[in-house]
């Protein structure tokens, strides 16, 4: 019984990594960066949503939206101004990682500087829980599950069913195809940072509107993310999905099994085993890696 | 130990890649201080069989031979200390290295680079001051020698092909690779790059060289192997096998 | 006077975090996000031997470089077969793992409540209690372990690194087994690092976890990248440059409240400007691309 209390718990936080992991994923993909602000976006659109919903008095329906609206704006805004500029460059990955590391510095310490380094919540009072055949969890985190599944079934269907989504994937396929096709890389690239905020922006609400938020949790929701891609496998949507829902559980069991404490380093151990054994991730595909 | 001055034998050698054979049973013998020339159409292999002399990749099946002992399952790193050394068809210098940096960093064996032996450098400060002057020569020798300190990313794309093959004769390799040399360097170059490969065969090395300039090949290679999918098609003098009017065909296509 | 003591203190500390990454960052190209936890490595090894055991200081320092390298050798495999991106984020793991042990292992590092009571360190009886002769005392591993990376740096061994930093392949192609010059590389940097964990264990005579962060990892590398990697000058005055930054804005009147957000932002701003415009840093040679 407490073991599907864990697992309801694990696919409840599940949900979340997924949200951010598909959000780096199709961002990684297309265009190769190791987006570190992906961490900060996780962030920052709980923040708008202080400000509109807490500061504001702004209704929880309006303020939502545009709270996703600044999370997705700031992810444009950091391709549009940090990274386009290097691409002119043709700088090489190193370059945009570290340039992606002075941003989420910047941004993290920005935000904890108008708002505190401490832990703010959007509302108080105890959240109402639900009893589902013995597992017992919060509105929330009911919602976090439905709206994550929604909005992957959603973003598969766009992915291959729609013009538009099947040229966002042949172009992380092969640009240099593409572009001589004249498809325009901007757009394709700033479409998909929209995108991957989006997902993050949304990871990010949801869990503030369960937890509260702090400025400083973004790297490791991040790098959550970015181990759920890997495990999962990078080269398909579903990869993140899947390995998204996977850590979740696998973090939860690790609590339930031996205490809070070495949920992190079990992430980080398969994490290592993984780069090494299997790179492609679970539904990834076997590939000879040639000098 | 070699037989009939052979110093590379390479024995029904095959290789694929998913359902390609990029190389399929490929039959071949360098003679020792002969430039030998590896001539065919686009994808038929001559680069990976590049990659399998060298070591960067492995075949599936067959033997190379080089002086005698089998190297087809050696590591790169170590086929090249053995005296094969390559240049890549993308030139492959260290652009952030001054060019006397980037013939330095070639010298086999040097004791200097086992960290724990600067310990007792002094030991060594003849050693790098030999180095050093053999350097100074073979920059001296492709005709670099002002520009010993220039950073290579600064040099035009024949002068850095030179410094390639400065860095190859600084390594004391016995065969070279080398892959497309005059591919993309100014007319004017041309000739100094071919009068280096020359030299070289004065020097007695071995040379193995892919080309496309049908002049290049027929001025300075000895032997030319034509390969078309995977396999090798013709062999002979470069007026044997470019005058043969099956071989033009393949070649152009027609 | 005091003060200023600290400063310099804190700076002889620094140098050789800051040198022994640029091995790895700025000769031989590896971004690695985990020097704080050999950094950490040194320090509690030090300090359980000098605590637990009392063993005496140089013995104890000893065993932690000599830990902490072997140690490294966890991460050096993974550089061997991964490639940019994905070596960065093992780094980032291994990072992630040493921490959550350092902080876990309760029964041998006392995890977050830190071991306080570090002895000060002693020389032939004499002991270092005092702020100016722990000031010469770090100044004397400042020294060797600038000699030690100045002959280093400028050696055939530093020059295989840089050439395996512009480009693995043509360097294999040359004859050189990159396996062994990266993994001395990270051998050495490791074991430099735990002489400056030693240094800040015995300095400040309590350690906890909290110290040997990813962001204290993140900070070493922003000294690297914003004093410049690739030579001996980059490096210190990185570290100059940032140790003493927070003291001009305190100077300034920066409320202590705020200095702490306000100093990163500095940081990430710098970073973001330098990639951009100077991407070798204040001092440094290598300029990234």
């Amino acid at each position: 019984m407490i073991f599907f209390q864990f697992l309801a718990n694990g696919i409840s936080y599940g949900s979340l990594v997924a949200l951010v992991a598909v959000g780096f994923s199709v961002i990684y993909r297309t265009t190769k960066i190791f987006h570190i602000v992906h961490g900060v976006i996780y962030t920052i659109a709980s923040y708008f949503l202080y400000s509109l919903f807490v500061s504001l008095h702004l209704p929880l329906l309006l303020s939502l939206p545009l709270a996703l609206g600044g999370g997705i704006l700031t992810g444009y805004l950091v391709e549009r101004f940090i990274y386009v500029p290097l691409v002119r460059r043709e700088a090489s990955g190193g370059i945009y990682f570290l340039s992606s590391l002075g941003v989420y510095i910047f941004l993290v310490n920005l935000i904890a500087l108008i708002y505190g380094n401490e832990v703010k919540i959007l509302s108080s009072g105890i959240e109402p829980t639900v009893n589902i055949g013995g597992v017992i969890l919060t509105r929330i985190q009911i919602f976090q599950i439905f709206v994550s599944l929604l909005l992957f079934l959603l973003f598969f269907l766009f992915l291959n069913r729609t013009s538009w989504g099947k040229l966002i994937r042949a172009y992380a396929d092969d640009p240099v195809l593409l572009e001589t096709r004249g498809v325009n890389p901007y757009k394709v690239r700033a479409f998909v940072f929209c995108t991957g905020s989006f997902f993050a922006s949304v990871a990010s609400v949801l869990s503030s509107l369960d937890v509260g938020m702090d400025p400083h949790v973004g790297i490791g929701a991040f790098l959550h993310g970015a181990v759920a891609t890997i495990i999962g496998g990078v080269e398909k949507v579903e990869g993140a999905v899947l390995g998204g829902y996977l850590l979740g559980i696998l973090q939860s069991l690790v609590i339930w099994k031996t205490s809070a404490r070495w949920a992190e380093a079990v992430t980080f151990g398969l994490l290592i085993l993984f780069l090494l054994f299997k790179p492609e991730g679970l539904l990834g595909e076997r590939r000879r890696v040639e000098e | 130990m070699e037989v009939n001055g052979a110093i590379l034998e390479i024995e029904n050698l095959k290789r694929h890649f998913g359902g390609v054979r990029a190389v399929d049973g490929v039959n071949l013998t360098l003679s020792r201080g002969r430039i030998t020339a590896l001539v065919g159409p686009n994808g038929a292999g001559k680069t990976t069989l590049f990659n399998l002399v060298s070591g960067f990749l492995t075949p599936d099946d067959g033997k190379i031979v080089y002086r005698g002992e089998r190297i087809d399952k050696k590591p790169p790193w170590f086929i090249a200390r053995l005296g094969i050394g390559r240049i890549f068809q993308d030139v492959r210098i260290f652009h952030n290295l001054t060019v006397l940096e980037n013939v330095l960093s070639v010298v086999k064996d040097n004791p200097l680079e086992k960290p724990w032996n600067l310990l007792r450098a002094r030991k060594y400060r003849e050693f790098g001051k030999e180095i050093l002057e053999r350097a100074e020569r073979w920059i001296e020798f492709v005709g670099l020698a002002d520009k010993k300190d220039e950073i290579a990313e600064n040099l035009s794309y024949g002068q850095q092909k030179l410094v390639a093959i400065a860095r190859l004769l600084m390594g004391e390799f016995d065969l070279f690779l080398l892959d497309e040399p005059t591919a993309g360097v100014h007319p004017k170059m041309i000739k100094k790059v071919l009068d280096m490969i020359v030299k070289l065969k004065e020097e007695g090395k071995t040379i193995f060289v892919i080309e496309h300039n049908m002049n290049v090949v027929l001025e300075i290679s000895d032997w030319v192997y034509f390969m078309n999918e995977g396999r090798i098609v013709s062999f002979g003098t470069p007026d044997d096998v470019l005058g043969d009017k099956t071989i033009r065909a393949i070649y152009l296509g027609v | 006077m005091n003060y200023l003591l600290h400063i310099l203190i804190m700076i002889n500390i620094y140098i050789p975090l800051a040198l022994s990454l640029n091995l790895l960052v700025g000769y031989t190209g590896l971004l690695s996000m985990c020097h704080a936890a050999f950094y950490g490595i040194g320090a509690y090894t030090t300090t359980l031997l000098m605590v637990n055991l009392k063993v005496p200081f140089f013995p104890a320092l000893f065993a932690g470089i000599l830990f902490s390298s072997l140690l490294s050798l966890l991460i050096a495999y993974p550089s061997l077969r991964l490639r940019g991106d994905y070596f960065v984020l093992a780094s980032l793991g291994f990072q992630i793992i040493v921490f959550s042990i350092l902080y876990n292992w309760v029964s041998l590092t006392r995890g977050p409540y830190g071991i306080p009571g570090i002895p000060k360190p002693s020389l032939f009886g004499f002991e270092i209690d005092s702020l100016p002769f722990f000031f010469l005392f770090s100044l004397f591993f400042a020294g060797i372990t600038f000699l030690a990376f100045r002959s280093l740096y400028s050696s055939p061994f530093g020059l295989v690194l840089k050439c395996i930093r512009d480009d693995e392949l043509a360097t294999i192609a040359m004859g050189k087994n990159t396996t062994f010059f990266k993994i001395w590389a990270f051998v050495i940097a490791s074991g430099f690092a735990a002489i400056s964990g030693a240094l800040y264990a015995t300095y400040v005579t309590y350690i906890d976890p909290t110290s040997f962060t990813l962001d204290e990892s993140i900070f070493i590398l922003t000294l690297v990248m914003v004093g410049g990697a690739g030579n001996l000058k980059g490096p210190l005055s990185g570290v100059v440059f940032l140790i003493i930054l927070p003291e001009v804005l305190r100077f300034l009147g920066l409320p202590d409240t705020v200095a702490p957000n306000v100093r990163q932002m500095i940081y990430g701003g710098l970073i973001i400007y330098l990639m951009r415009k100077r991407p070798q840093g204040l001092l440094g040679e290598y300029r990234w691309r």
